[in-house]
């Protein structure tokens, strides 16, 4: 029985059109979107983006039209978008 | 025909297991490791993130970044002892 797992770029690739949360390095940083498209390194363009930084319990929330996201520092990309 | 993995983590044998990935930067994450790739990004289903001092969210179904993952510990071969250093009288440093 081979089993044919789940490739972690097929799932991102699937997501192109929705919402993706992203979760930085950074424990502070996250940002949510629609995903238009991605990179070999996982650069990411996303569109109608609320940019989220946590700072002492304080959260902060910034509205960005598009976005080109340099992949260095992603550490978790959530389909579907992060909760309301 | 591929050639298969030139790797030295096997990560065939924790899919469908539970396993809990350290991210650099402090994030920690526990999952049922669903999918994975040679550059060690990972499918992570039923996920919950680790934020310390026992709070927790829920992301549910994750891709984890392989740039990014520190370390992937199977949870099944994870068991919490007692400090094996607790009760030593004499508390020398190196001598």
């Amino acid at each position: 029985m081979s089993a044919a797992r789940l490739l972690p770029l097929e799932l991102v690739d699937k997501c192109i059109g929705s919402s993706i949360w992203v979760l930085m390095k950074d424990t502070n940083t996250e940002l949510t979107g629609t995903l238009k498209g991605f990179d070999d390194f996982v650069n990411m363009v996303l569109e109608d983006v609320t940019e989220i930084r946590i700072r002492d319990g304080e959260r902060k929330e910034v509205k960005l039209d598009s976005v080109l996201l340099n992949g260095n520092n992603v550490a978790i990309l959530v389909p579907g978008g992060a909760p309301e | 025909m591929p050639k298969g993995q030139e790797s030295i983590l096997d990560l065939a044998s924790s899919v469908d297991k539970k396993v809990t990935v350290h991210f650099n930067g402090g994030r920690v994450c526990t999952g049922t490791l669903k999918g994975y790739d040679e550059l060690v990004n990972l499918v992570l289903s039923d996920t919950v993130e680790d934020m310390g001092e026992g709070e927790e969210r829920k992301l549910g179904l994750i891709v984890a970044r392989g740039t990014q993952v520190q370390r992937v510990v199977d949870e099944e071969g994870r068991e919490e002892i007692e400090n094996p250093f607790d009760g030593d009288d004499d508390e020398d440093e190196d001598e």
